[in-house]
């Protein structure tokens, strides 16, 4: 984090200087069902809560397959979400669900099993399990121990709690599953037993290691396709669910547009956008030249490279990552953002997207000045003034992509 | 040898008045005169909000403008400039 701390302009209120720069959190979950039914009996439920940047999430297996399965693991899942929110202590919840859920008569197994992870804002993190497959925590690419609590059901059965307790650390991933996972391949010959936690830990090792930056998402992915691979057929033989929860060090995006209200903030301006520690984006071609002539540097345009694209080209600046035009290339990022399908061929929208959503945390410098160009009659009326088109990009960034924006206006 | 130099402006207005039909330009001349020709992007060159300067697009073939820019204005300023070249060497 340390590239984070030590470089942040005098300037940017000083927000958040003095707490503890918080890991980002990404979550990413990946399933597939059972090969002969249409319903998943895994269910999983997240809950973000943004104002306390609390995260739980639920992985909860129901007994069978199917819509019964279904039914049973979402009704666990949403009591446990329930509890968890009320901030109480959600160990004793936990006893409570699963003393309610009776064990079924017939096989005297559980009617469902589910696990909790719990992580709060200083980064500590509580799970609990209940019959659900382990978890496992890679920190620095190995599987860590983690010491946990063990509570027995009150009605006599075989069920278990577990409970554990730890604090996150940069890198840490938590990979978590129902017993799809570890059971995949059972009675074949290589895998007698199943996969197994032992090998989708060495697995996830393996991941890591190949690739020290893989996401959430792609870990995910791979666990829940690797499991797959063992089953004969490769059909699944039960629902095949896997979360993977990665805290990383945030990463961190400037996007500037438009100059700003004053000439006598120029440098300042510039100045912003210079010193920011991660990556750089001006959208908007009198910001360019601005930020170009206070530090003195060079900008190209590559005329020709995306001109079937609809959209102005893209220009270079040394120490910027990407430098395009304005209004029209924002208002198309917007549409990208809302799920308008992407051209095949990129271009400066689709470029400034991909850099948006491979960031954690966005700060967004709106310069106020008023564009005279902006105010010709003959101009079409879809073209937004910049200030809602940017509140109206932050906005769709926090609530579809849980990003982290920080709207400034200069 | 000396080059004409055009410089297409790729400013908002500019490139929406029709500037983005401009930049098909280089399949437009032969390519013995290509390499005679240099082209650039600029931002706004700050004519669009003046109306005495005529209308976007805006394009200029060496200290040569060009409003209302279309490919066969350009076409025919670069062999303007091109011919004056010519003469001078
Ligand atoms: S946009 Fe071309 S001169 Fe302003």
């Amino acid at each position: 984090m340390s590239h984070a701390g030590n470089s942040r302009t005098p300037e940017l209120p000083s927000r958040g200087a003095s707490e503890k720069k918080q890991l980002f959190k990404e979550l990413e979950f990946h399933q597939v069902r059972k090969a002969s039914e249409h319903t998943a009996g895994d269910a999983y439920m997240v809950q973000k809560d943004a104002e306390n940047n609390r995260l739980l999430a639920v992985l909860s297996d129901g007994l069978g397959s199917g819509v019964k399965a279904n039914i049973l693991a979402n009704m666990t899942a949403r009591m446990a979400i329930r509890f968890a929110e009320t901030d109480t202590d959600f160990v004793h919840y936990a006893k409570v669900i699963m003393n309610a859920l009776p064990v079924c008569q017939v096989r005297r197994i559980a009617y469902s099993t589910f696990t909790v992870v719990d992580c709060r804002p200083d980064g500590s993190v509580q799970i609990v399990e209940q019959d659900n497959p382990p978890f496992i925590l890679l920190r620095n690419g190995e599987p860590a121990e983690i010491p946990f609590q063990e509570y027995s059901s009150e009605q006599g059965d075989y069920r278990k709690l577990r409970v554990y307790r730890f604090v996150a650390e940069p890198e840490d991933r938590i990979i978590f599953f129902s017993d799809g996972v570890t059971e995949a391949g059972m009675g074949s010959a290589p895998y007698p037993l199943g996969w197994r936690t032992q090998g989708c830990s060495a697995f996830v090792r393996g991941m890591v290691a190949d690739n020290p930056e893989i996401s959430a998402r792609i870990l995910a992915e791979q666990v829940v396709r690797a499991a797959l691979q063992k089953e004969p057929d490769r059909k699944a033989h039960d629902d095949i669910s896997c979360g993977v929860l990665y805290f990383r060090t945030p990463r961190q995006t400037l996007l500037a547009s438009g100059p700003p209200f004053s000439e006598k903030k120029d440098r300042e301006y510039a100045d912003i956008i210079r010193s920011f520690p991660g990556t750089k984006i001006i959208s908007g071609g009198t910001s360019a030249d601005i930020v170009a002539r206070e530090l003195n540097l060079e900008i190209t345009t590559d005329l020709f490279r995306f001109r079937r694209s609809n959209l102005p080209p893209i220009s270079k600046m040394e120490g910027m990552d990407l430098v395009t035009e304005g209004i029209l290339t924002l208002t198309e990022v917007l549409n990208l953002l809302q799920g308008k399908n992407p051209p095949i061929q990129p271009n400066a929208a689709t470029l400034l997207k991909d850099q948006l959503i491979n960031s954690d945390e966005i700060h967004i410098l709106v310069g106020t000045k008023i564009n005279q160009a902006h105010q010709d009659p003959n101009l079409p009326m879809e073209l937004e003034i910049r200030r809602s088109l940017m509140r109206r990009i932050a906005t769709t960034l926090q609530e579809d992509y849980f990003k982290e924006v920080r709207l400034e206006f200069i | 040898m000396k080059k004409v130099t055009v410089s297409i402006c790729t400013g908002t207005t500019c490139y929406l008045m029709g500037g983005a039909h401009l930049l098909t330009i280089n399949e437009r001349l032969d390519p013995s005169t290509l390499d005679s020709v240099e082209f650039k992007g600029a931002h706004c060159l700050g004519l669009c909000s003046n109306e005495s300067n005529g209308k976007p697009p805006f394009v200029k073939v060496n200290e040569h403008l060009v409003s209302d820019a279309t490919l066969n204005k350009v076409l025919d300023a670069i062999r303007k400039e091109l011919k004056e070249i010519q003469h001078v060497s």
